[in-house]
Formats: C-alpha cells, sequence, structure tokens
C-alpha cells in the first residue's frame, strides 16, 4: 500500500518541516519548548479541522466558499445555546447542526440544480452571516461561559494530548477510514476525476457530492467550536479567519503529496502551523500571516503543477546536456 | 441517456434566452428597481432627497467601477476574488503616501501601480501558467489584504486633506456627480464593447465553450490576461477613489465589497441576457444594492435583516437564471 513514491514525498516533507524547525530554532531556542509545541498543535488543531473537511470538497472538485460564514453561524447557535442554559453537550450538538444543515443546500444546488459551485456557497456565506446576527444582533456572546464547562474543550488532557489535538487525530483518524479505507471513499475520488463515468460505474455522485459539503460544513463548525473554547466568546466573525489557512492546508498538502487526501492535509496544516507559530515567536506583527500563508500558498500551487515541475525538468536536462 | 448527459453538464447548454424570453424576463429585473425604488421614496421622502441621491450615486459610481472589471471576468466564465482587497491595498498605498507628505498625483500613481501589479501577477498565475483561478486569486487577495494592513500597522490611517482627487468628487451637475457621468460613460464604451465588437462576442464565447474558441484561433490566454490586468486597474483606481471619498485610508474597506461585487454581477446578469453577466446588468444591479441598503437603512432595519437580504439576493438571482435556463431547455426539447 506505501509504495516506494510516498516513502521519498514522506521523506521530503520530513525533512522540510525538519529545516523550517530547525531556522526558527536557531532565532528563538523557545521554539521548541514543550508549551510552544502544545501551542503549535492546539493551533493547528482548529486549522486542521476546518481543513479535513474542505479535502473532502476539493476531492470532489468543487469548491466551498461558504464554510467561514458557516463557521460564524455555527459560532452563534453554540454561544446562544450555552447563553441561554443549555447543556454544553446539546449547544455543541446545535452548533454542529448548523453546519450540516447548510453544507447541503450548497451541495443539493450544486449537484442537482447544477449551479455553478462557486456562486451558490457565496450566496449561503452572505444567508449563513445573516442568521449568525440573529442571535445577538452581531454582538458576540460570553455569558455563562464559565459555568457550562465548554471552556474544558481546549483546557483538559487525554492520555497526555491537549484535547483539541485528541479531537483532530479522532476526526483525522475517521476521515482517513472513510476517504480512504471504504467503497464510500474511492467514490469521491471518482467523482472529482470523472463525474460522468462516476456515475456509469453505478456510483451516487449526486449524493457524495451533498455528503462532501455537509462534511465540510460540519469540520467548520466543530474546528469554530474549538477556537470558541480558547477564546471563551462567540462572535460573527470568528470564521472568517478559517478560508485562507483550510484552503491552503489542503493544496499544499496535495502540492506535496500529490493528491488532495487526510494525510497530505494534516502535512499542508502542519506545515501551515509551523511557519505561523515561528513568525509569531519572532515578533512578527498578526496583519502579515496572510500574507506568509498566501504566499506558500500561490508558491506550492504553481511549483507542483505538472506543467510548470515539467519545465524545470526539461530546464535541467538541457543543462545536463551542455554540461 | 440524453437525459443523463443533459443534466450533467446544462451548464455548457446553448443558452438562447433573449430569443425566448419575454419582456419580462428581459426587462423584469429594471422593473423590479424601479418598484422598489418607489416604495422607498413613498415610504421615505427623505430617500429622494438631493443629497441622499447624490450620495447614492457617489457611492454607487465607485462599486461601479470596481466591479467593471469583475463583470467581464465572470462573464468569460471565470473568477476573480482579489477585486476587493486590490482596491483595499490601494487605498491604503494613497493615504500612506500622502500621509507621509508626498503630493496627491504620487500617491495616485502609486494607488494604480499597486493595481497595475496585482492584476499582472493574477494574470500571470491564471492566464499565463493556467492555474485555478479561484484559488489563486483567494491567495493573491489575501496577499493585498495583509499588505494593506502592514501599511497602516494593523489600523486606518486618517487624512486631512483630499487633494485634486477630492476636488474631482465634489464636482456636480445637479444632484449626479461628476464621477457618476465619467463612470456611465465608461459603462457605455464598455457596453459597446461587449455588445458590439467582435472582443465582447469572444467572452460571451468563452463562457460558452473555451475549446471551441480556442480552436477558431482566438489568443484566449492572452484575452484572460488583459482582463485580469483591466480588474486589477479599475479595482485601483475605485480604491484611489475611496481614499478622497472616506478622507481615510481602510485597510479592512474589501470586506464590505466582497459579497456586493459578486451580488451585483449575477443579479446583473440576471437582466437582459438571463445568466450572462454583462455591464449594463451590473450597473443596475449595483444601483438597486445601494438603494436597497440606503432605503433600508431609512426604515431602521438590523444589521441581520439587511444581510439576509443581500444573501437572498444572490440566491434568488442564481435560482431564477437556472429555472429561466431549464424552461428554455424544456422548450427546446418540445
Amino acid at each position: 500500500m506505501i509504495s516506494g513514491r510516498l516513502i521519498i514525498r514522506l521523506l521530503a516533507f520530513i525533512a522540510l518541516v525538519a529545516v523550517i524547525a530547525g531556522l526558527f530554532w536557531t532565532q528563538n531556542a523557545a521554539f521548541l519548548s514543550e508549551g510552544n509545541i502544545r501551542a503549535l498543535m492546539r493551533h493547528m488543531s482548529v486549522q486542521g479541522l476546518a481543513a479535513l473537511g474542505l479535502t473532502f470538497v476539493i476531492v470532489v472538485r468543487q469548491f466551498d466558499l461558504s464554510f467561514p460564514g458557516v463557521a460564524s453561524l455555527g459560532a452563534m447557535t453554540l454561544g446562544w445555546l450555552i447563553a441561554s442554559g443549555m447543556p454544553l453537550s446539546v449547544a455543541v450538538c446545535g452548533g454542529l447542526a448548523a453546519g450540516i444543515a447548510f453544507g447541503p443546500v450548497n451541495g443539493v444546488a450544486g449537484a442537482r440544480l447544477a449551479l455553478p459551485d462557486i456562486v451558490t456557497p457565496l450566496a449561503t456565506r452572505g444567508l449563513a452571516i445573516g442568521f449568525s446576527y440573529f442571535y445577538s444582533n452581531g454582538t458576540s456572546i460570553s455569558q455563562n461561559f464559565f459555568m457550562s464547562g465548554i471552556l474544558d474543550l481546549n483546557d483538559r488532557k487525554i492520555l497526555g494530548l491537549d484535547m483539541p489535538f485528541a479531537i483532530l487525530m479522532a476526526a483525522a483518524i475517521v476521515g482517513f477510514v472513510v476517504l480512504h479505507a471504504s467503497r464510500f471513499g474511492r467514490g469521491f475520488y471518482a467523482t472529482g476525476e470523472n463525474r460522468t463515468s462516476a456515475r456509469f460505474s453505478g456510483i451516487p455522485t449526486r449524493t457524495l457530492i451533498v455528503a462532501a459539503f455537509a462534511i465540510c460544513g460540519m469540520m467548520a463548525c466543530l474546528s469554530i467550536t474549538l477556537l470558541v473554547a480558547s477564546s471563551g466568546a462567540a462572535n460573527v466573525t470568528a470564521g472568517n479567519q478559517l478560508l485562507m489557512p483550510a484552503f491552503a492546508a489542503v493544496y499544499l498538502g496535495a502540492a506535496l503529496f500529490g493528491r488532495p487526501s487526510v494525510g497530505a492535509t494534516l502535512a499542508g496544516t502542519l506545515m501551515m502551523s509551523t511557519m505561523l507559530n515561528g513568525f509569531t515567536l519572532l515578533a512578527i506583527p498578526y496583519y502579515y500571516s496572510d500574507a506568509i500563508v498566501s504566499t506558500v500558498l500561490i508558491a506550492a500551487i504553481a511549483l507542483f503543477d505538472p506543467r510548470v515541475s515539467g519545465l524545470f525538468r526539461t530546464l535541467v536536462a538541457k543543462k545536463d546536456k551542455t554540461a | 441517456m440524453t437525459d443523463i448527459t443533459a443534466s450533467l453538464s446544462p451548464a455548457r447548454q446553448p443558452a438562447k434566452p433573449h430569443r425566448h424570453g419575454g419582456v419580462f424576463t428581459r426587462y423584469g429585473f429594471f422593473l423590479l428597481v424601479i418598484a422598489v425604488f418607489i416604495a422607498f421614496a413613498w415610504l421615505r421622502p427623505t430617500f429622494i432627497a438631493p443629497g441622499n441621491i447624490h450620495g447614492m450615486l457617489m457611492s454607487a459610481s465607485i462599486a461601479a467601477l470596481m466591479f467593471l472589471g469583475l463583470t467581464w471576468i465572470v462573464a468569460a466564465g471565470e473568477i476573480d476574488v482579489s477585486f476587493m482587497s486590490v482596491a483595499a491595498l490601494s487605498n491604503m498605498i494613497v493615504a500612506g503616501l500622502v500621509q507621509s507628505g508626498s503630493g496627491w498625483a504620487l500617491a495616485t500613481l502609486g494607488g494604480l501601480a499597486a493595481g497595475l501589479v496585482f492584476g499582472l501577477l493574477n494574470a500571470g498565475l491564471v492566464a499565463g501558467l493556467r492555474l485555478p483561478a479561484l484559488v489563486i486569486t483567494i491567495a493573491t487577495g489575501a496577499l493585498a489584504a495583509s499588505v494593506a494592513a502592514a501599511i497602516g500597522l494593523g489600523t486606518s490611517i486618517s487624512l486631512s486633506n483630499t487633494g485634486f482627487v477630492g476636488s474631482i468628487l465634489n464636482l456636480r451637475l445637479g444632484v449626479v456627480p461628476l464621477i457618476g457621468v465619467i463612470v456611465g460613460l465608461l459603462y457605455a464604451i464598455s457596453w459597446f464593447v461587449q455588445e458590439k465588437l467582435t472582443f465582447g462576442h469572444y467572452i460571451y464565447a468563452l463562457e460558452q465553450n473555451r475549446a471551441a474558441v480556442v480552436e477558431a484561433g482566438v489568443p484566449v490566454n492572452r484575452m484572460l490576461f488583459m482582463l485580469y490586468v483591466l480588474s486589477g486597474l479599475v479595482s485601483s483606481l475605485a480604491g484611489v477613489l475611496l481614499a478622497a471619498n472616506l478622507s481615510s485610508g481602510q485597510p479592512y474597506l474589501g470586506t464590505s465589497y466582497f459579497l456586493d461585487g459578486l451580488t451585483s454581477v449575477l443579479l446583473g446578469g440576471m437582466a437582459l441576457k438571463l445568466g450572462k453577466p454583462n455591464v449594463l446588468g451590473t450597473l443596475a444591479a449595483v444601483i438597486f444594492l445601494i438603494g436597497l441598503l440606503n432605503g433600508a437603512a431609512l426604515l431602521g432595519w438590523t444589521d441581520s435583516e439587511r444581510q439576509i437580504v443581500r444573501g437572498s439576493l444572490l440566491l434568488i438571482g442564481v435560482g431564477l437564471v437556472v429555472f429561466a435556463r431549464s424552461r428554455n431547455r424544456g422548450r427546446a426539447h418540445t
């Protein structure tokens, strides 16, 4: 199952992360301290969950621009349920339900009504943001947060791991089984590769696309739940910061490992989080983080594009000939 | 069999709405705009006070300028989601340069240069290297937004004078600001280019079947290259005007224009030519959106209500396009 090429890519990835980590370590020795690594893993958990959900949508070759809005709605639903005195489990389920409810709207519109896949998520994003203003007319919600125990989601530890990271690992394992060890998962890839032939092979392509959007919406809400737990308040702009890192992680992972997959997304997230964490330690202001992420994203897409890398190869070959 | 293939690729259906569609589908949107404006004027007479109309036309002109390039890109079947961040960047560059003592002329050139750079960057990556447009423009947009925030160290820059750009903005013919007339002329020229010249027909053809346009010998990549550069330039020009209009540089200005821009283009695509973004439609949709938000504010709607109305409008626009397409297809079959 593990081919030679995969091992080479894996080794290259580990070397790359090691080099990056080494560079930061020489600049600031605190980079490899236990506290910082824990902080890095926590940051990675929030970004990773959103990116994992997006992976499914990218695998079926659709785009989901709506999940930041849906995540904000999830955050506000969660906050409102907690503030109105609901038990934590109900509140979390309510938040996730918002994501599951909105995801399929995109999926049905895209798969069944054949609306352009870029437009509908934009519309539902606007709609979701609008609904998220309903609960408190735009102010952030933080009543009852201490009593409800949601902060434990961030602070507690399981088997020595921080709770958020444990949740990410659990989600990644489930995601891996679904996407890489089941017929269902093969169907996702087949739908993405060639929808017509997948359909004629008996794969329920429409259902899978709807499922991919639902998973994406749910994971975005799960990720925002962790973010709300760590910040202690829900607000209407909470989701906006998820969009760039999630796309960057999925595409960076796909560029490193040849195609989007659960493992590739985790690798991409790890790399993004390492870089962002390192730059934060070097006291680079927060507003540069998007510039860093987007530069890496553009570079990853451009460099790993088959035609660009092919161009490099021919150039290298020419050099060899002349030399 | 035909049913399945048809339902799999409806976007490639040769829709001919302007032949099948009646007067209502063709001009329905314009009737809606007029109806909404009359309703607002009736409910709140201040809506048609000269000052209010002038203000609305001013913001509509700047927004329409920003969305001009986007209209053509979407009409060609591509996407650009970096336009609002490019506007924000040029806005901040102008503010930063003026604050540091350079004149407005230099600042304006600086802002436009930023638009040119990002236009070329998008064009090179999307049209030149044929990379996925959506992800690339998300990334370049984030890059522009980040640089914009960095110029003001994360906050806005307020300006004491608005220079010659400000005095141009202040010129007015009756209730119509001069800039509105200029943008109107620009849209008239764009309408002529898109509807009457071969270039415009190629734009429509690109959305329908790119492979066929390539086979016909049209330099598709060069066309897309031009469209992205144009989008960067008009967005940055709008950013320069906004610096004078707001007499400040706002790094997070982009977020409010993002949904408005795409809503205008797609809602406008519903007018005149079902499902095909065109400049007249965009102009009407911009005026509609600005009027709606302004009127809603006068009526005292809350933020959430206005947000939901905006999102629903986009959904309705898209839904109507699909409805019209499927009805036309049904007629074609019978």
